[in-house]
C-alpha cells in the first residue's frame, strides 16, 4: 500500500465521488482512478462500486476504511515524532492517570520521553475515572491512563496495556497477615475499605455481594491514597489492584475465588489530532512489556 | 542464509498446500502492483524514526547516524520463521562490519515482549526496534494487509501477528533493507515483496562497509 493510494481512497470514501475526492486530494481524475485500481489489485477486491451518479463503498471497502485510517494516521504520527525531535522547543505532554494507577511502571517510559524530547513539559493530572475523563473530553489532558471507563463517552478511543488482577491486603498487624490464602468466609468479621471512585468499586460490590459479604461493613474513602493510609493503620482490609501497592507495611493475602481482573488501556480522544509527543508516548505505552505488573499474561507464539 | 531460507521454503510447501498456494497468490499480487517499490530508492533521504527497542530505550536514526552509516533491517514477526532466519544470520554477521561505529538495526511490528524474546533467542547483538501498528514502514510504502484468506490460514497454523503487535490491522511490513550513509542518504536498498527472500549477507556487508 502506498501513502498516496491510502491518502485518496479515504478521500473517495468520505465523498463517494470520483471528481471530488480528485479535487479534495488536488490530482487529476484518472491519476485518481488508477491509484484505487492498483490498491484493489494489491488488495484483492473492489472497494468501490462504480455509478454513474453516486458510487459505493463495497463490504470490503467499507471494512478497509477504518483499518486504512489506522495505517496512515501511524504513518503521518512517526513522520511528525522524528521531526519534532530536531526543533528542540517546548513539547508538552498533558497525561492524566487515574488513582487507582501505580505510576512507578510508567516512570521509566517517561524518563525516556524526556530524554529524546529534550523540551518535554509533563502536566501529570490524577483523578477518578469520571475526573480523567473529564479532562480528557476538555482537553485538558490528551491521553489517559486507567481502568474501564465504561460507556462514560462514544468518543474515546482505548488501547488495552495490560490485565491487572484484584486480590486481597492487609496490615501487617493484621490476623490475616500469616496466612498463606484467604476463603471469602474469612472477610464476614472484617471492615472491608472500600475506594467509592475506584473505575471496578460496582464490579467489587457485585462480587461480594455473590460471596455473601454484607456491605454495612466498610469504610469508604474516595482516592486510592486515603485507602492504602488506612490499610496501614489497620482499619479494615481491602481489595485492590495488585500494582497499586507499593508499601512495605502492607501484605497480599491471596483471596481464593475472587478472579477479579481489570483491563488498564491508555485513553484518548476519537478524531482528535494528537501531538506529536503523546503519539510517542501513546505508542511507547503500547509497545511496553507489562509482564512485571501482570505477568500472568500468555506469552503466545513464542515456540 | 539464501540456501536455508530456500531449504526452509522447500520444506514448508508439501506440508499445507492450502498455505503455499495463499502464499503464492499474496505475493503474485504484490508483485504485480510493486508493493514495497515506491519506498527510498538508492539517492533518497531515508526518513528519520524515533522508535523504542526491546528494553523501552527510544533509538532516533539521527543519534545513529552521527556515529556511522546504518543498515535498516525490516522484519515481519517474531513468528516469522524467515525473519528468525536472517535475523540470526545478521546477528552472527554484525561482528564482520568492522572497527568503525557502523549499525544494524532491526524494525519489527511486534511490542517489547516479543522483540526482547526475539532478541535472546537469536543472541542479537543489534537493537531490535518496535515500529507499532507498522507507521514507520507505512511512511516508506512499505505496509502491506495481509487479506482474509492468509489471515485465517495464519491463525490455524499458530501464527497471529494480531497477538505481538497488539492491533488487529493485519498489516505487515515488505522485508525490506537499506543501508544509510552519514548524510541520511540511501546507499543500498533490498525491497522484495517475497518475505522469503532477504538481501544477502555479503551483500549487505559490503553495502554497509563501503558507506560512508
Amino acid at each position: 500500500m502506498e501513502m498516496h493510494q491510502i491518502r485518496y481512497f479515504l478521500a473517495l470514501s468520505d465523498t463517494l465521488n470520483f471528481t471530488q475526492a480528485a479535487e479534495r486530494c488536488n490530482v487529476t481524475q484518472p491519476a485518481l482512478t488508477r491509484a484505487i485500481r492498483a490498491l484493489e489489485t494489491e488488495l484483492g477486491g473492489e472497494l468501490l462500486r462504480r455509478e454513474r451518479t453516486l458510487s459505493h463503498l463495497t463490504e470490503l471497502g467499507a471494512r478497509m476504511v477504518p483499518l486504512m485510517r489506522q495505517c496512515y494516521e501511524s504513518a503521518l504520527a512517526v513522520q511528525s515524532v522524528a521531526q519534532s525531535l530536531r526543533k528542540g522547543e517546548t513539547v508538552p505532554l498533558a497525561v492524566a492517570v487515574s488513582h487507582t494507577v501505580a505510576l512507578s511502571p510508567i516512570t521509566q517510559i517517561l524518563r525516556e520521553m524526556s530524554r529524546a524530547f529534550s523540551g518535554l513539559q509533563l502536566k501529570l493530572r490524577r483523578g477518578s475515572g469520571n475526573e480523567i475523563g473529564e479532562f480528557l473530553k476538555s482537553g485538558e489532558s490528551e491521553l489517559a491512563i486507567a481502568g474501564p471507563l465504561g460507556d462514560f463517552w462514544s468518543r474515546l478511543d482505548a488501547f488495552p496495556l495490560f490485565d491487572e488482577p484484584f486480590d486481597l491486603f492487609v496490615s501487617r498487624r493484621h490476623r490475616l497477615a500469616g496466612k498463606n490464602a484467604a476463603q471469602f468466609s474469612d472477610l464476614t468479621e472484617e471492615t472491608l475499605l472500600i475506594n467509592s471512585q475506584c473505575e471496578m468499586v460496582d464490579d467489587l460490590a457485585a462480587r461480594l455481594r455473590a460471596m455473601n459479604i454484607r456491605e454495612s461493613r466498610t469504610h469508604q474513602v474516595a482516592t486510592q491514597d486515603d485507602l492504602l493510609t488506612l490499610l496501614g493503620a489497620n482499619l479494615g482490609i481491602a481489595i485492590v489492584p495488585v500494582g497499586a501497592v507499593g508499601s512495605q507495611n502492607l501484605v497480599r493475602v491471596p483471596l481464593n475465588d475472587l478472579n477479579l481482573v481489570r483491563k488498564v488501556s491508555a485513553y484518548g480522544v476519537a478524531g482528535r489530532r494528537r501531538s506529536a509527543s503523546c503519539t510517542a508516548f501513546l505508542n511507547m505505552l503500547r509497545a511496553a512489556d507489562w509482564g512485571f505488573v501482570a505477568p500472568s499474561e500468555t506469552q503466545w507464539g513464542m515456540h | 542464509m539464501a540456501e536455508r531460507l530456500r531449504s526452509f521454503a522447500e520444506a514448508v510447501r508439501p506440508t499445507d498446500p492450502r498455505f503455499s498456494a495463499a502464499v503464492d497468490a499474496l505475493i503474485e499480487r504484490l508483485k504485480e502492483t510493486g508493493a514495497g517499490s515506491t519506498a527510498p530508492r538508492v539517492g533518497d533521504p531515508m526518513p528519520p524514526f524515533l522508535l523504542p527497542d526491546e528494553q523501552g530505550r527510544l533509538v532516533a536514526l539521527e543519534d545513529l547516524l552521527a556515529e556511522g552509516p546504518v543498515a535498516v533491517a525490516f522484519h515481519r514477526g517474531h513468528w516469522c520463521p524467515y525473519c528468525r532466519i536472517n535475523i540470526s544470520a545478521l546477528a552472527q554477521a554484525e561482528g564482520q562490519i568492522g572497527p568503525d561505529h557502523r549499525h544494524i538495526v532491526a524494525v519489527v511490528p511486534d511490542r517489547q515482549k516479543f522483540t526482547a524474546w526475539l532478541k535472546t533467542d537469536a543472541k542479537v547483538p543489534f537493537p531490535i526496534l518496535t515500529d507499532m501498528d507498522n507507521g514507520y514502514a507505512m511512511s516508506l510504502d512499505l505496509a502491506i494487509w495481509v487479506g482474509d484468506e492468509m489471515r485465517k490460514l495464519m491463525i490455524s497454523s499458530g501464527w497471529n501477528p494480531a497477538v505481538s503487535q497488539g492491533t488487529e490491522n493485519w498489516t505487515l511490513p515488505v522485508p525490506a533493507t537499506f543501508i544509510v550513509g552519514t548524510d541520511g542518504i540511501v546507499t543500498a536498498r533490498f525491497v522484495d515483496p517475497d518475505y522469503r527472500v532477504r538481501m544477502a549477507i555479503e551483500d549487505l556487508l559490503a553495502a554497509l562497509r563501503s558507506a560512508k
